[in-house]
């Protein structure tokens, strides 16, 4: 599976990239918005993790751009405590799941999981 | 009598200065190069100490080099600090598993030794960052001496063993607040908050004794506390802070009424309304805004028309609108007897409605 994750906090890309590599997926890794919306336009994901704050453009733009191609991608949004209105806001434009930061790395490759065998 | 100044004695006062502009440029040269060498090790050093918390959260293969490379720069002062720093800092990213091994790379390379030494320092600033570190890392005998940091007079102290003791007990370590006498900024509130999951039902600690602190910002802080649990039980006590002295307890108190509202509020809201100054009695139709019930539709009318203040009649305009009302609204701004101030004041809400 070719997932992408957006997440301009390098510790947290790593280890959710080794996380997936060791599941055996090949992983496309994003530090900024704009980034993402790139690779989302070029490749073809299976799933997108997105950070809710980044730089250039936001998870919220990610959803939008993903939703205004037509593609069908499952996205997992990672949130900060505080942003609820944020998280609704991601929903209504198809976001499939939520993480709140703090979080377990290994609570999100079962959610992954989950999606993917949906 | 005039002493000329020679030739050779001009020469070497230009010699001079020029050496001294040399020196200083060396100088600064030099503290460049030192400040960069600093910033490119920081950097550098981050990396590895990243490397070595994603491989221990991810449990990856152990490489023996660069476990050995990791052991000669912990024998670096600055660098212990920093792993210290980033581990701190990591710990907040991470929860589960993940947090569990940050911890254990604390205790493994015996980084509570420096967090210990902090909180025994003289300078605040680094006596807080011990205190935060201890309590990041989870470090259960360190409470009582954070305790004692509760009545320290320096601030960045005393806020950050609040919180470290927040985070030890939670909803049990607010019994500083029984005593707290200084003010409890916004951000430390929120922090606090924050940090709070549950209130025990058994808990020896009594809300309502912050209620009446004389320290507002205590009061303030409760009236979030009873808000984010919803503490209805704490109605009363609340409504009663409408009296309050102060008007940033009665906004706050306004704002927690609504979220613990019962049947009766509204009707409450509208009778205490008078008796309020501007700001309570806007935040009194922000609460009717959010109610959306229909209960106020007369008052609001009557708000609209008869209040002598503009900004009221345009919140009381704004929660007709919500309320269903732009009919009534659109009807009288097109009455040839509405005043201007009140026909501008009904076009700006329905716009507002469009937005």
């Amino acid at each position: 599976m070719l997932i992408l994750i957006a997440e301009d906090d390098e510790l947290i890309l790593r280890t959710v990239e080794h996380k997936l590599v060791k599941e055996g997926h090949e992983v496309v890794l994003t530090r900024n918005g704009r980034e993402a919306i790139e690779k989302i336009n070029e490749l073809n994901l299976d799933l997108v993790v997105t950070d809710i704050m980044m730089p250039f453009a936001s998870g919220i733009e990610i959803l939008s751009a993903i939703k205004s191609i037509g593609k069908k991608i499952p996205v997992i949004v990672l949130s900060s405590m505080g942003q609820e209105e944020v998280v609704v806001d991601a929903f209504d434009l198809g976001a499939s799941d939520f993480m709140v930061k703090p979080f377990s790395p290994n609570e999100l490759i079962l959610r992954i999981k989950r999606l993917i065998n949906k | 009598m005039h002493h000329h100044i020679e030739l050779h004695e001009l020469i070497l006062a230009i010699v001079i200065v020029l050496i001294l502009v040399l020196l200083l440029i060396i100088t600064v040269l030099g503290y460049s190069f030192y400040s960069y060498r600093i910033l490119h090790n920081r950097q550098s050093w981050r990396q590895i100490i990243e490397y070595k918390i994603m491989e221990t959260i991810v449990g990856g293969d152990e490489n023996g080099d660069r476990d050995l490379e990791f052991a000669k720069y912990l024998k670096e002062p600055s660098f212990r600090a920093l792993f210290l720093d980033v581990l701190v800092d990591s710990d907040r990213k991470f929860s589960g598993g993940a947090k569990q091994s940050i911890n254990r790379l604390f205790h493994d390379f015996k980084l509570e030794d420096e967090a210990w030494r902090k909180l025994r320092h003289r300078k605040a600033y680094l006596v807080a960052g011990g205190v935060q570190e201890l309590a990041a890392m989870n470090v259960e005998p360190a409470i009582p001496e954070i305790t004692d940091k509760l009545n320290d007079p320096r601030t960045a102290v005393y806020q950050e063993a609040q919180y470290a003791i927040v985070s030890f007990k939670g909803y049990e370590g607010l019994g500083f607040l029984d005593h707290f006498d200084r003010p409890l900024s916004d951000w430390q509130q929120l922090r606090l908050l924050f940090s709070i999951h549950e209130i025990p039902e058994l808990s020896e600690l009594h809300v309502d004794t912050w209620l009446k602190s004389s320290n507002d910002s205590v009061v303030v802080f409760t009236l979030r506390l009873i808000r984010k649990f919803r503490l209805m039980t704490f109605y009363t006590e609340v409504f009663s802070l409408l009296d309050h002295p102060s008007t940033k307890v009665r906004v706050q108190a306004i704002r927690t009424l609504q979220a613990i509202e019962n049947s009766g509020t509204i009707q409450q809201f509208m009778q205490n309304f008078d008796l309020q100054p501007i700001g309570v009695q806007i935040e009194i139709l922000k609460a009717m805004k959010i109610a959306k019930s229909r209960e106020s539709e007369y008052f609001l009318k009557d708000q609209l028309w008869n209040h002598n203040q503009v900004s009221i009649k345009i919140s009381a305009a704004e929660v007709l609108v919500v309320l269903g009302e732009e009919q009534y609204l659109r009807e009288i701004s097109q009455r040839e007897d509405t005043y201007d101030e009140l026909t501008q004041i009904i076009k700006h809400a329905l716009q507002e409605k469009k937005c």
